[in-house]
């Protein structure tokens, strides 16, 4: 009988067989290989099967029989050998992932890998996944990130250049978390922001996922008795998988998976494999999420820390500042009486003593140096008050009134007249009226070089936000800006009696209490004082 | 000629005032401490009490609520070597406050409207 294929030969040409290719020319000498890889699946080998199955051959009815079972069996065999590479390739990719997941305790590295898993065609190779976060303050399911393509022009776009890198899934979840992370949290923004599901609602399906802690598969969503028309019309797609996050029995949150662009068919083998997926992914999660909230925490404690180490300089300075005070309020004493009685005593020897008394010089200068002395003292004992703010609530208009009424006597010995317009309805402020009254009559009755353009000076008070401004507008005063500046600057030297003390140490008390204070010069219009007294406790610095 | 009582630890002090302040015209009585001061209160009326509010190991605000209880009609003017007094509430009771100074012409002044204002409240029945 001749036989059409080559089976019968131990050495063929390169031309015999039209199954060998060039790189197989091995098997041009090897009967046995050539026949089982490439005999059995070639028409010429059926044809002299079938012939030899009509001889009268004794085994022509067997070896058919045998072919056919060697075929189904090869079958077999590669089927299996096709789904062990395929769980080696997933092997290896989980393997990537949980390390990945693992060595990561940043939350948005976490959520990158975690999606960019589900969407890559070497992971999931899902079209697009929206991920619902567990919100336990408000109880409810929030959509909290998105990934994937809105068309078909985009998707093919992102797929090309997925494909023409060729980058490992770590290195496509850094690209994501550096380039896209955002931008796709602002793309998917209208869905996420309508992706919210209380907890509470037991019969909606994305929690009846969850609590069921077990993937669902939705198709024909638009019809479906337990999927919310909403969240179909919201998905605009047919079919979606339902992924819940359980880490220990805690409910992290829901996947949610689409193949929006494809509309490829999800496997019962898909849902298995991103079963696997699911559980690193909900505990990477929640390891980043308790992270995060860790080094919230952490960041409060040292917060905490550094204020309480503050506090402890701050009651150690207070302390050595109480001090200062004994010390200062007890020399005010002790000195204040010696000086008055030698002050006084002058006065009253000077007083009774002729003009033509040669030591009238001498008693002047006493009642002088006395009189400078008592100014010093005073301003001192300003200053050590002015540690100790003690704020409530006041009247303004009290204070101030009471300023003007205080200094009414000294400014018209100076022939200027002060005034005062109240505004309407004013808040209490709330400040330390001893200082602030201090403050008024120190500004009021300053020592700046005058005259200025006329002998007035205006007191006006409005309400503005959570504040009441003051102006002192005193026309009677001209100093240029600098020399103001310098005026406001404690023990600057001046020209008057004292230390220089006065305009300087309303500006510390003022900013002690974190009342806002501003002075300006102007040619025409004088010195011009800007106080905004707090109407709330909360208002101050 | 009105009468002054001046109440103050300083015997120097005491001293300065009584002489100055009956150059004025005033008649003046001095006392050391409260104790001294309320004795001569029994003993006599006054016009005008002049307190200082630091008295060695007592405070002349307690002496000032006293006198505004129970001489309400008899002004007193305060005293002090502090002028952070002047905005507490406590010295508000006083008719006067006055910063201890070797100038004496503060205090005299305040005197002067003191009294002046006592003697309006007189005229009108008050």
């Amino acid at each position: 009988m001749d036989w059409e294929c080559c089976w019968d030969r131990a050495v063929i040409g390169n031309d015999e067989c039209p199954n060998i290719a060039e790189e197989e020319y091995a098997l041009l000498n090897s009967r046995e290989r050539r026949v089982l890889e490439k005999c059995s699946d070639c028409d010429r080998f059926v044809r002299d099967l079938s012939r030899f199955a009509d001889s009268d051959h004794p085994l022509a009815a067997v070896f058919p029989v045998v072919h056919r079972e060697y075929l189904r069996q090869k079958a077999q065999i590669q089927s299996l050998a096709s789904f062990l590479d395929n769980k080696t390739l997933e092997i290896r990719f989980l393997h990537e992932l949980g390390f990945v997941l693992q060595s990561s305790v940043d939350l948005e590295e976490v959520l990158s890998v975690a999606l960019t898993a589900i969407t890559a065609g070497k992971g999931f190779g899902m079209n697009r996944a929206f991920l619902l976060m567990t919100d336990r303050e408000t109880e409810t399911l929030k959509g909290y990130l998105a990934i994937g393509p809105r068309n078909l022009e985009e998707a093919s776009q992102t797929w090309n250049e997925i494909l023409s890198n060729d980058l490992d899934l770590k290195t496509l979840a850094q690209n994501f978390r550096i380039n896209k992370l955002s931008a796709e949290r602002a793309k998917f923004h209208d869905i996420l922001e309508q992706l919210t599901v209380p907890l509470s609602a037991v019969d909606h399906i994305v929690v009846k996922a969850m609590d069921g802690k077990r993937p669902l598969l939705i198709t024909d969503a638009f019809h479906h008795p337990d999927v919310p028309i909403e969240l179909a019309r919201l998905l605009e797609v047919d079919t979606f998988l339902l992924m819940p996050l359980i880490s220990r029995n805690r409910r992290v949150g829901v996947i949610i998976a689409d193949n929006c662009i494809t509309h490829r068919t999800i496997t019962d083998e898909d849902m298995h494999s991103l079963e696997n997926f699911s559980f690193p992914v909900a505990f990477a999660i929640e390891r980043a999420s308790l992270y995060d909230k860790l080094q919230v925490e952490l960041n409060r404690v040292t917060e905490a820390g550094k204020k309480l180490k503050e506090q402890q300089e701050l009651i150690v300075r207070m302390e050595k500042m109480a001090l200062v005070g004994r010390i200062t309020s007890s020399i005010a004493h002790s000195v204040r009486n010696p000086l008055m009685v030698i002050g006084g005593f002058a006065r009253s020897i000077l007083k009774n003593s002729p003009p033509s008394d040669p030591k009238r010089d001498f008693i002047e200068s006493i009642v002088s140096e006395t009189r400078q002395l008592e100014v010093v003292l005073d301003e001192i004992l300003h200053y050590s008050d002015s540690l100790y703010p003690t704020r409530d609530f006041w009247d303004v208009n009290q204070l101030v009134e009471g300023a003007i009424r205080d200094t009414a006597d000294v400014l018209v010995s100076r022939g200027i007249v002060s005034g005062y317009s109240a505004g309407h309805d004013l808040p209490m402020v709330f400040i330390d009226f001893k200082q602030l009254s201090y403050c008024l009559r120190t500004l009021l009755q300053n020592d700046i070089s005058g005259p200025g353009s006329e002998r007035a000076i205006a007191v006006t008070s409005f309400k503005s936000a959570e504040s009441v401004t003051l102006h002192i507008s005193d026309r009677s005063r001209s100093v240029s800006q600098d020399e103001l500046d310098r005026l406001l600057v404690p023990f600057s030297e001046t020209s008057d009696l004292g230390v220089g003390l006065g305009l300087a140490l309303c500006k510390t008390m003022l900013e002690k209490q974190g009342v806002p204070f501003d002075a300006e010069a102007n040619a025409d219009k004088g010195v011009t004082f800007t106080l905004v007294l707090p109407t709330h406790k909360e208002a101050q610095q | 000629m009105s009468r002054l009582l001046v109440v103050d630890d300083e015997a120097n002090i005491r001293l300065l005032y009584s002489e100055e302040l009956k150059d004025e015209g005033y008649e003046v009585v001095t006392a050391a401490s409260i104790a001294e001061a309320t004795e001569k209160l029994q003993l006599g009326t006054f016009d005008l009490t002049v307190l200082d509010i630091k008295l060695k190991n007592e405070s002349g605000i307690d002496l000032l609520q006293q006198l505004v209880k129970e001489r309400h009609d008899m002004p007193v003017i305060l005293c002090s070597a502090f002028s952070c007094y002047k905005d507490d509430f406590s010295a508000w009771l006083a008719d006067g406050y006055v910063v201890k100074s070797g100038d004496l012409a503060e205090l005299k002044q305040e005197i002067a409207r003191v009294l002046a204002k006592k003697a309006q409240k007189a005229r009108i029945g008050l």
